[in-house]
């Protein structure tokens, strides 16, 4: 049995037909084949599979495809416009602050999050905002630098993220 | 401009950052179907009955793998001891070995299909606990034990025949109970080191399929993909070049992707389905499937009143779980370093590695290293306490230094130990013998401490490069070396490019193919940079020196007066007088066309005598110095790390930044262990296999000051000096830490780790109990 689902994901509005039990983030990487939202854990604590639902990050191995009826689902792929890099990855890019990368999309995906919601964070919110994604490489100080440079940036006005040319 | 010393953007750092990054997980195959596997729920059993009739005819199920399918067959495999089915046949040794697997169209379809197996178990008395292990009576985990064809004979542990102590590893030098008898004091201490998880955030993942002339494909998570090709050669009866092992990225190992792991099992689904078979564990089976090997350390030391350590012996009991794989030589490894980086006359060094029910290990960071660091570093401090010495001049009135011969046997080059220690308690403010005064125990206390470590690599180890210049200048390394997360793509391509005057950005550098790519043993033992750096670098210097003989005729000058820079082959001092990369391909072809090839294969030479325990133990060494600073609370027990600082020899950093991100991953990793971090088991049941209940750290665990520093003392054989990184920094993070809480107690010593606070409180608690 399946069911017909209305959403956006990534700009694209979708009417897929889904299995009752099939999450989120089985929906993204076998039916979309968006392999860029990872699972490290399959039970909301690492955050490998952050992706934003209605703008607000969400674990997607533990949403289940049906609860993003009529809602908008954003994921890593959806940052970069052509060659312009959203100003979280380009960060993230600098600052190095990644290693393996598999932990990479979701903790972009939560700083994403972290700086819609708060966009000067302290460092200590910015610790208790991303202690829901583990880095197993310990890359957290250039995570810490990266995020603290967009928060600097956007509070000078310098960056906004990309935006997709007019269809 | 050099390329190397200099942090480059790496390579691998745009896919990484767009979710663009392929791993094993990701790869989806025409006609691909799924794994799951059927586990043991007993530690110890006769497997009495197995029926998979239900499970064949699920709707959706392609094939399904009992031990039904190995009758007569070849099914064991193991790098040292062939010990490993690929599925159990008469009996399971551990919770969570492999019973049966079902390959489904959908992976729902599968689990549900594992669901339809029935078996029966007969138990069996099984043993958790490795010195229980030891013990005369103790139930025996394997009753025979078929010696790997590949064994190598200078790998310096004994085999034992039977009974469940795997591998002894054995040296000595001088002689210990003249030792201990000139001695002014004794001290004797168990230390111990829980299981703990390498927790790789990508689980192990495998993709394997047959190409209709009969050679195997595989696509593994895995850090050996040369040793993985030759093993299954074996396994299936088939030639190296039937095999092909691709590693895309890999996120994160840390060892425990090292040699077969899902790869035989996959593969003999896939043969048996007549399609691709993908098989990626779930985190729960992760933690079924590898994990460090836990250790119990007894260590004896006698000292001369001025400090000077006169005898020391060791015996390290080490908890392979139910399967070798190559667990003997970590508990070798341990033991070879097991008296630390300290001139002892007396030493008797001795490791055992002993089969448990419990989940098999896999060479997890340190190798082995940590285990015996945690129990001699932190016996030093207490040492220093007894005799009222600053531990800082205890350890550098015994370190080591250059030209040392050590109790292997070797001749210690590039030491910059005492170098190191000196940064490290600088950096922390460290203040001699006042850390260790008396402290009262209320609220909350502080303290520093340090520790000091020495590591082997692989040796012998090979590692084979072959370089390609293109007619434009541009150049790809090919290279089994793995891209784990250590950046090993971006400081090749820097060696490469520094070799052959190019821009770093014209060098590429493959993911491993093995019908394409040459041997490498292993991305592990942090050799990468050493042994593949070298071979890559000799392999750029061979087409260097093509490219100088044929501007030597073309630009009609002497060899020695050529240089290559920035794609130019030119006359030192005369920048005019050059040619491009493509003038010489015209010059040697009569077209910019074709390639310059240079290949070189770098072997290290070595190996320890199993009677000995002695020989040339290690291709180079590595050493590393910790500071740390705590902040106990003495009502509920909590350690908070205030401060912690590395310091690692890198000998060379071609990549300054890759090399503070390696050594920052080490930190972190171990002030996991040292606080926190343990695989808690009943009866041989795992009870938190799962993050919710095995958290690894997050960025609030993070100190918030938290310094990684580099000395650097060139290694002659290292390319341009460089050495191993990856480890270094790892082993002396909990005895430094333990050092810490130490101090911070006025001398309470804890011997376990994790440094629980429950643990913590009942040390505090039985002070005050006893002094009020």
């Amino acid at each position: 049995m399946k069911i017909e689902i209305h959403t956006v994901v990534n700009g694209r509005e979708l009417q897929p037909a889904v299995k009752p039990n099939q999450t989120l983030l089985e929906f993204l990487r076998d039916e979309l084949h968006l392999k860029g939202s990872m699972e490290g854990c399959g039970v909301g604590v690492c955050g490998s599979c952050t992706v934003l639902v209605d703008g607000r990050p969400v674990s997607s191995c533990l949403v289940l495809a049906t609860n993003i009826e009529g809602k908008q689902v954003a994921t890593i792929e959806s940052l970069a416009v052509g060659d312009e890099l959203d100003p979280v990855q380009q960060a993230f890019l600098e600052h190095q602050a990644f290693q393996c990368g598999y932990c990479t999309p979701g903790m972009i995906m939560a700083t994403k999050g972290l700086l819609s919601s708060n966009p000067q964070p302290t460092e200590d919110e910015i610790r208790d905002y991303l202690s829901g994604n583990i880095c197993r490489c310990g890359t957290y100080a250039e995570v810490m630098a990266a995020v603290k440079s967009v928060s600097e940036k956007l509070a000078m006005n310098l960056t906004s993220p990309p935006t997709a040319p007019p269809k | 401009m050099s390329k190397l010393g200099i942090n480059v953007t790496r390579v691998d750092g745009p896919a990484k950052i767009r979710g663009w990054a392929q791993y094993t997980g990701d790869i989806e195959l025409p006609g691909m179907v799924y794994a799951k596997v059927l586990r043991s729920t007993h530690p110890h059993a006769r497997l009495a009955r197995l029926d998979a009739s239900k499970a064949e005819k699920f709707p959706g199920v392609v094939a399904v793998l009992t031990r039904d399918d190995f009758a007569g067959q070849k099914s064991t495999f193991g790098s040292v001891v062939k010990d490993q089915g690929i599925v159990a046949t008469e009996r399971v040794r551990y919770v969570g070995d492999v019973i049966a697997a079902v390959a489904a169209e959908e992976r729902d379809i599968a689990e549900e299909a594992v669901d339809l197996i029935e078996v029966e178990y007969e138990p069996l008395p099984a043993v958790f606990d490795p010195v229980e292990a030891m013990k005369p009576h103790a139930p025996i985990v394997h009753n025979e034990r078929t010696k790997a064809e590949s064994f190598p004979s200078k790998s310096g542990f004994r085999l034992e025949a039977g009974g469940n102590v795997l591998s002894v590893y054995h040296v000595e030098e001088g002689d210990v109970g003249v030792g201990f008898s000139e001695s002014d004091e004794i001290f004797e201490d168990v230390y111990s080191s829980p299981k703990i998880q390498h927790a790789h955030l990508e689980p192990h993942s495998a993709v394997a399929y047959w190409e209709p002339s009969g050679k195997l494909v595989v696509y593994s998570s895995t850090q050996t993909p040369s040793a993985i090709r030759a093993q299954l050669a074996e396994l299936f009866d088939l030639s190296q070049s039937k095999v092909r092992v691709i590693v895309p990225y890999v996120g994160g190992g840390y060892g425990a992707k090292t040699h077969l792991r899902l790869e035989p099992l996959v593969a003999t689904l896939a043969r048996k389905a007549h399609r691709p078979v993908q098989w990626v564990l779930t985190r729960e089976e992760v933690f079924l499937t590898a994990h460090c090997q836990a250790a119990v350390v007894k260590i004896k030391t006698g000292v001369k009143r001025d400090g000077t350590i006169v005898a020391r012996q060791v015996e390290g009991v080490y908890d392979a779980g139910a399967f070798a794989l190559t667990s003997t030589n970590t508990a070798r490894n341990g033991g070879e370093v097991s008296g630390g980086p300290y001139r002892i006359k007396h030493q008797d060094l001795k490791t055992y590695c002993v089969y448990t029910n419990t989940p098999p290990t896999g060479p997890y960071r340190g190798f082995g290293v940590p285990q015996v660091c945690w129990a001699y570093e932190s016996q030093m401090d207490d040492i220093a306490r007894r005799l009222g010495m600053d531990p800082l001049e205890l350890r550098l009135k015994n370190m080591v230094q250059e030209g040392d011969v050590f109790v292997t046997g070797d001749k210690l080059i590039s030491v910059g130990l005492s170098n190191c220690l000196k940064r490290a308690a600088e950096a922390v403010g460290w203040q001699g013998t006042a850390e260790q005064a008396p402290r009262v125990l209320s609220g909350k206390v502080r303290g520093k401490g340090l520790a000091v470590m020495i590591k082997t690599t692989m040796t012998p180890s090979n590692s084979s490069a072959l370089v390609r210049l293109n007619a434009d200048g541009s150049a790809v390394l090919l290279t089994s070396s793995v891209e784990i997360g250590q950046g090993t793509q971006t400081s090749l391509a820097q060696i490469v490019a520094e070799e052959l005057g190019l821009a770093v950005e014209r060098v590429s550098v493959t993911f491993p193919d093995t019908d394409v790519t040459p041997f490498d043993q292993s991305t592990s033992s942090s050799r990468t940079i050493f042994t593949m750096g070298s071979a890559a670098r000799q392999a750029a210097n061979q087409i260097r020196q093509q490219l100088l003989e044929i501007g030597a005729k073309v630009l009609e000058a002497d060899i020695d007066d050529l240089q290559v820079v920035d794609g130019f082959l030119e006359v030192k001092g005369v920048p005019e007088k050059r040619r491009s990369i493509a003038q010489l391909f015209q010059a040697k072809y009569g077209a910019a066309v074709g390639n310059m090839v240079g290949s070189y294969d770098k072997q290290t030479t070595g190996g320890l005598d199993p009677r000995t325990g002695k020989g040339k133990g290690s291709a180079f060494f590595f050493m590393s110095a910790c500071a740390a600073e705590v902040e106990v609370d003495t009502e509920t027990g909590k350690v908070a790390v205030q401060q912690v600082v590395s310091v690692v020899d890198a000998g060379k950093a071609i990549n300054p930044q890759q090399c503070h991100l390696q050594n920052e991953g080490s930190m972190i990793m171990s002030l996991g262990s040292a606080l926190f971090e343990e695989m808690v088991f009943d009866n041989g049941q795992p009870i938190n296999s799962t993050f919710l209940e095995y958290m690894p750290p997050s960025m609030e665990d993070h100190p918030r000051q938290f310094q990684s520093l580099l000395v650097e003392t060139p290694h002659p054989e290292g390319p341009f000096g460089a050495k191993g990184i990856g480890e270094a920094g790892l082993g002396p993070v909990e005895p430094a830490i333990g050092n810490a809480v130490a101090n911070a107690l006025g001398g309470i010593r804890f011997k376990d780790l994790p440094l629980r606070p429950d643990r913590i409180l009942s040390g505090v608690g039985s002070v005050k109990g006893k002094g009020g």
